[in-house]
């Protein structure tokens, strides 16, 4: 690949009937990095993967894939395992598979020789010649994920990849993805799930109402935050300390607590008020907000 | 243009090997032979059991002849039984009374009763539980009529031969005219007219409907979203329809074959059997399935666009039924109108109706096998179909980009002309 970006999108706008969907949005995704799409629900993330994908065609705007516009032809370097998964339900897998292959530009032996290879790699392929009916919930997810990636894509697009998988599954599909990124593809990922966000992804871009409300690199956005979340686990229960002077937000999880500082406040004041009351303390971490608060936050702020 | 042809391919593939194809291919000869053979099977159980009548005569002279001409019958009517000649009774009521309880006990069907003075007034009556069967009514018509005339030429002294020569029917010999030849009828214009538009009556609607469920389906079955990161629209659009409509002919084709070894095997066992017999033709020239394609081609593509349009439009087949209603209408319409338009091939009204591009497959079609229109009508009628054939494949484009990602309630019809001009 050469060094243009993987993706840019300026000034993408796109209306339905009623409401603005995507509303002048402008993005950046470096070749070869993860990159996650987030936002609440509603706030245009599956427009604009559908536009990415030229599925839907922007009302204004432009987009470019790896520096070119996207015409009929770039359909063929983006492949995509959307959200609402489906295949025909009464075909064969292998032949299913085959024949999307081949709609993204791989010739008939290539899409069987490639489908083979992956049916292996994903331990189904047993279950080649049996129709996607047949199939287990999982098994049809991976096939669908193998449906997205058979072309060997240079950009990847993948709404909530894990939905549906159980942990030994979700490794299986996890470890496939990073192997991808290893080989230089560029992953754009949408998910509701932060933690994974946290792990996965190298940027970001929060999307609400259709606008980018915050994004960038993953570190520095932590970064900007600075160290100014409280970490506090106990020994039983958190509940029946007033913790309200010292924080500006506050989120029990159990039996861990999440402190959010409020400016000039002094971390060692909420030790030395705590060891006062006797609390059981048993953990005590200073750090950056978790991408969850993040989000949390973001979202809230620009509802107000 | 490899994708389109995949998408045919696969549409086409997957298609042929289903069963629904495999059932309807055998089905639909096996529904059309059983229409035909059904009526004859019971029409030959009946002629097992003949109708039991009595016959009354009160002129006391026809009574033997009569009874003959009811038994000889070679109308397509009940064979009769004269289980009872009774000639001039001496109390007519009386008698009558006595037959009826006998058709009551069921020991009779009927009787027929013909007065003293029916070599005049050509009256006679017939009684049974259920006279008004049409071809026993034509039956017993028949036989009365034939037996009255020789009996009123015999009382003008006229001899059997004369009778025989006066009561001769007239045979009406039917030519058709075609170009500077004529051909002699035998039922072969109207029987390939009506067959052929009722052919592609059928292969519109079915065909039709097959494509509108295809895109539901693929819609239900959520694989859309995957198609379209592929392909565009109106690949997908082009792909169902042509790889639906390559499974219509193919099953053309496969009946074609089949018919014409069956023609042929018909043929020589006729040979065997009785030398020398007349087979009924079916004689189709060549022009005429020209034509046939032309229109099923026409035809197909306009009624599955539109199809398409409905399936792109709605989420489930449930929905579809409300609103496939116009598209449906007018494909019956033009069936309807058939029977006027075959009355009166060259009528403005008729000359008129098979240019409607809606109609014009199956009533241009039916009146170029009845009697060959001005080349310019036929012209004319194919340039208005292949236009509006392009104005619906390009309506129904635009609302099928739309309506494929639009799931949930279904759509009014403002919401769908909204999708047609947006996008």
């Amino acid at each position: 690949m050469n060094s243009a970006p993987a993706l840019v999108l300026e000034a993408v706008t796109k209306r339905y009937a009623t409401v603005t969907a995507v509303d002048r949005l402008d993005l950046q995704v470096p070749a070869g990095t993860i990159f996650g799409l987030l936002g609440p629900n509603g706030a245009g993330k599956t427009t604009t993967l559908r536009m990415i994908l030229r599925i839907l065609l922007p009302d204004e705007g432009c987009i470019r894939i790896f520096g070119r516009a996207l015409d009929d032809s770039a359909q063929d370097l983006t492949g995509y395992l959307p959200e609402e998964r489906g295949l025909y339900p009464r075909m064969v897998v292998r032949e299913i598979l085959t024949f999307l292959g081949t709609l993204k530009g791989l010739s008939g032996a290539e899409a069987r020789r490639r489908t083979d290879l992956w049916l292996e790699r994903l331990g189904i392929a047993g279950w080649a010649q049996s129709r996607v009916q047949e199939l287990s919930k999982g098994m049809q997810q991976k096939v669908q994920l193998i449906a997205s990636l058979l072309h060997d894509p240079p950009l990847l697009v993948l709404d909530e990849p894990f939905m549906g998988l159980d942990p030994v599954n979700a490794r299986m599909v996890q470890d496939c993805l990073l192997e991808l990124h290893a080989r230089g593809t560029t992953l754009i990922l949408s998910t509701h799930r932060m933690d994974q966000v946290e792990m996965l992804c190298d940027a970001i871009c929060l999307l609400h109402h259709g606008r980018a409300v915050l994004s960038g690199n993953l570190r520095s956005i932590k970064q900007s935050y600075g160290k100014n979340t409280l970490v506090l686990e106990f020994d039983g229960q958190a509940g029946g300390y007033d913790l309200t002077p010292f924080a500006s937000r506050i989120a029990h999880h159990g039996r861990v607590v999440e402190l959010r500082l409020r400016p000039g406040m002094d971390h060692r004041s909420v030790l030395h008020f705590l060891l006062q009351q006797g609390a059981p303390v048993t953990r005590f971490e200073l750090v950056e907000p978790s991408l969850q608060d993040i989000f949390i936050e973001t979202v809230q702020t620009a509802h107000a | 243009m490899r994708k389109l042809a995949r998408i045919i391919w696969r549409e086409y593939w997957t298609r042929l090997r289903s069963r629904t194809f495999v059932l309807s291919t055998l089905g639909l000869p096996l529904v059309m032979t059983a229409s035909l053979a059904l009526p004859l099977w019971i029409a030959s159980r009946q002629s097992r059991h003949p109708m039991r009548i009595a016959l009354v005569d009160g002129t006391g002279r026809m009574a033997q002849e009569l009874a003959r001409a009811l038994e000889q019958t070679q109308g397509r009517g009940p064979r009769l039984n004269v289980g009872e000649l009774i000639e001039r009774p001496a109390s007519l009521p009386a008698m009558r009374d006595q037959l009826r309880k006998a058709v009551l006990e069921r020991r009779l069907d009927g009787f027929l009763i013909v007065p003293d003075d029916a070599v005049s007034t050509g009256r006679a009556e017939f009684a049974a539980r259920n006279p008004s069967d049409p071809l026993l009514t034509e039956t017993l018509t028949q036989a009365l009529t034939r037996v009255l005339l020789l009996e009123r030429l015999r009382e003008k002294h006229l001899s059997l031969d004369d009778a025989t020569l006066f009561t001769t029917p007239v045979r009406l010999g039917l030519f058709k005219i075609v170009g500077a030849t004529e051909a002699e009828e035998h039922g072969q214009t109207i029987l390939p007219a009506v067959f052929l538009a009722t052919v592609l009556y059928a292969t519109l609607l079915m065909y039709g409907m097959t494509t509108m469920r295809a895109v539901i389906e693929e819609k239900s079955s959520r694989i859309m979203e995957i198609l379209l990161s592929s392909v565009r629209p109106i690949w997908l659009l082009a792909g169902k329809i042509l790889g639906v409509g390559a499974v219509g002919l193919t099953q053309y084709l496969i009946w074609a074959t089949a018919g014409a070894i069956l023609t042929a095997y018909a043929k020589f066992a006729a040979q065997m059997l009785s030398p020398g017999a007349r087979m009924p033709r079916l004689n189709i020239p060549l022009e005429v399935w020209i034509w046939l394609v032309v229109f099923f081609l026409g035809g197909y593509l306009l009624y599955a666009s539109l199809y398409a349009a409905v399936g792109a439009a709605v989420s489930s087949e449930q929905d579809a039924a409300q609103i496939q209603m116009p598209v449906t209408t007018l494909v019956i319409a033009s069936f309807v109108l058939f029977i006027p338009v075959m009355q009166n091939p060259a009528s403005t009204t008729s000359v008129v109706l098979s240019e409607i591009p809606f109609f014009s497959p199956i009533l241009m079609l039916l009146r170029i096998s009845l009697e060959t229109p001005p080349l310019w009508q036929i012209v004319l009628a194919v340039l208005l179909l292949a236009l509006t054939t392009a104005g619906t494949v390009y309506i129904a484009a635009r609302i099928y980009r739309v309506g494929v990602l639009v799931y949930g309630k279904r759509p009014s019809v403002m919401e769908i002309l909204r999708w047609v001009r947006y996008s």
